[in-house]
């Protein structure tokens, strides 16, 4: 009788979490090596109703209307997914990537962190239509009018940048973002590609893999002819000056070379940025022939700044609740994403208004969204791009709930529109505060702000990313150590390699947080499947 | 007319079951999941494999092709 109980109950509600509960068994579900899944989660009716319709059937649906929405014909998506291998590789497997970054959520954790994911891939699919429509080798060398209104620019430089010229109707591009960025979190396979393409080169195989997959997306002569003018950057590092060397050499088109300054707090290097931002503007003028429009800029940094605040409402309760509804993975991703690519469409703050529709929910039902939080932690520097769903199986495996991370809260500022001047300088700041810069190698004031926001969100333990072939941030490992037993508190390290899973593999990062969790903080694990399996070969 | 509309009743929820049921096959099992990376990455990555490229570094680095670009700071 107990028995049927238990089935009635595991069927309506879902098996259990924890291994003492009768728990769930989630490293059970996947196949040997391909991380493939011999069936899919059962959460009980509600949540696997809602998991099949609302976001795997829904998801599904509105990658083909997104297509239709965005493209002016839909045939160039399938010639453009035909032709670039970053495009075919990364658009088939979305659906896995919701399932390994949602994987064990339930009830309303369940649908908010989903809903990021919705806005993720609705600008994914905006940016590759973007550049289909405009590409000329998908129209047989023809410059067309969505060409001759496309700004291409390099990732790390904000899509901000660019509003002033989308009233009269041009769109701006980051060149790597789709090609480079997103099929890392995807398709991890894609990228290797791109990797070894630059060291077959005879380039040395040491520096930021970041910069030899976006180099390498040129040496294999797969990033669409879109634009006639590009604008690069230096990244967060000088590594990146010789991607941008090679963007020079192979795009072979009007470039203007925007630098990040690698000490930002000093106001000469502000005013310095000041003045470069504005010569950028000035280029963009001389190609396009169109001047600066001041309302096409205020009105989308409003709405950014918006986003911004509803960040802030967000984090509030992040900070002070257990009813923040947005997983570790999904709350980093929607904003460094959002924050680069910025107001191109309607996707960030309708998701945002759905989300925030659920945390109020959660608030006022007072609904812990992650009951079986053990540590509240905050995770700092660059993430594994890889294994950026890391946070999901911590959270599942030992009750790690990461909260905040420093990739949410690189721009954490609005940018004033009361006037000319001002917006320029806060332009500068949001520019200079570039992604991997600010708290990664933007000095050390910058990097330790980590124990401000440790006591910000209530964190009480560090997950500290080690990319290991970040010279930077290598060089400041032993004083993170120092700081960590200074100040006694409880942090592990990471070991990763950016986008190459070769170096790191995911099975070698799970066993470095088991190891921490056994031996340091003598923790048994709430679901003992989830300690070692092989997805070796997963997307 | 009745039993004509009752017929077509039934067939149009049979046919909506069968295709839920069809659909909840397919989500269960990740049978999409597995046709993707088993049949179509494949087949994709040998046509990404086996395309011709261009060989970028036989075009030449052309680095007085565009104006000057001056500064004015």
């Amino acid at each position: 009788m107990a028995n049927i109980k238990k089935a009635l109950r595991d069927f309506w509600y879902g098996k259990p979490h924890t291994a003492e509960e009768g728990g769930r068994r989630l490293g059970e579900l996947y196949e040997d090596k391909t991380g493939l899944l011999k069936h899919r989660e059962w959460r009980g009716v509600k949540d696997t109703m809602y998991y099949m319709y609302m976001i795997w059937g829904y998801n599904y649906l509105h990658m083909v209307t997104d297509i239709i929405k965005y493209s002016n014909n839909p045939l160039d998506f399938i010639k453009g997914t035909w032709r670039y291998r970053w495009m075919g590789q990364t658009y088939l497997p979305v659906i896995h990537w919701f399932e390994r970054g949602l994987q064990g959520m339930r009830g309303e954790a369940l649908a908010a962190s989903a809903w990021h994911y919705r806005a993720m891939v609705s600008a994914s699919l905006h940016q590759m239509c973007n550049f289909f429509n405009a590409d000329t080798r998908l129209h047989g060398g023809k410059e067309n009018n969505a060409y001759k209104h496309t700004i291409y620019a390099n990732e790390t430089t904000c899509g901000t940048l660019f509003y002033p010229w989308m009233d009269a109707g041009y769109q701006y591009i980051p060149i790597e973002m789709i090609p480079y960025f997103v099929t890392c979190h995807v398709n991890s396979h894609t990228v290797l590609n791109y990797i070894d393409a630059v060291q077959s080169l005879g380039l040395p195989g040491d520096p930021c893999p970041m910069c030899q997959a976006e180099s390498g997306l040129f040496v294999l002569d797969d990033v669409p002819d879109s634009a006639p003018i590009i604008v690069t950057c230096n990244e967060a590092c000088d590594a990146s000056v010789s991607t941008h060397t090679l963007q020079d050499w192979f795009a072979n088109k009007p470039l203007f070379a925007l630098p990040l300054p690698m000490q930002f707090d000093d106001p000469l290097v502000k005013k310095y940025c000041m003045n470069e931002i504005e010569e950028l503007w000035k280029f963009i003028e001389e190609q396009t022939g169109v001047p600066f429009n001041w309302e096409s800029m205020k009105k989308r940094l409003e709405l950014q700044n918006q986003l911004q605040r509803d960040e802030w409402e967000k984090w509030e309760v992040d900070a002070k609740t257990p009813y923040y509804p947005i997983n570790g993975v999904a709350q980093a991703l929607f904003r460094i994403y959002s924050t680069q690519y910025g107001i191109q469409g309607d996707f960030w703050h309708e998701a945002s208004e759905k989300v925030k529709k659920i945390m109020y929910k959660c608030v006022e039902k007072k609904i812990n969204t992650f009951p079986k939080t053990r540590h509240r932690v905050i995770a700092w520097s660059c993430a594994p791009l890889y294994f950026s769903n890391w946070c999901t199986w911590a959270y599942n495996c030992w009750g790690l709930n990461v909260v905040i991370n420093m990739d949410s809260l690189m721009f954490d500022m609005e940018i004033r529109t009361d006037s000319y001047e001002n917006m320029l300088e806060d332009m500068a700041t949001y520019h200079m505060w570039a992604p991997m810069r600010r708290m990664a190698v933007g000095g050390m004031h910058h990097i330790f702000e980590l124990w401000e926001y440790m006591e910000r969100f209530n964190c009480d333990m560090v997950a500290m990313y080690d990319q290991l072939q970040c010279k930077g941030m290598q060089g400041v490992h032993g004083l993170f150590e120092d700081e960590f037993r200074k100040r006694n508190i409880k942090a592990f390290w990471m070991p990763h390699a950016l986008p190459d899973c070769r170096t790191v593999s995911r099975a070698e990062i799970r066993r470095q947080i088991n190891d921490y969790m056994t031996t340091v903080m003598h923790e048994e694990p709430l679901d003992p499947s989830l300690l070692d399996f092989d997805d070796s070969m997963t997307w | 007319m009745k039993c004509k509309f009752c017929k077509f009743l039934l067939k149009f929820c049979g046919i909506f079951v069968a295709l839920n049921v069809g659909l909840f096959l397919i989500f269960f099992y990740d049978l999409d999941g597995k046709l993707l990376f088993n049949v179509v990455e494949p087949f994709l990555k040998n046509h990404y494999d086996n395309m011709e490229r261009k060989d970028v570094l036989k075009s030449p680095y052309e680095m007085d092709k565009f104006p000057k670009y001056k500064y004015d700071m």
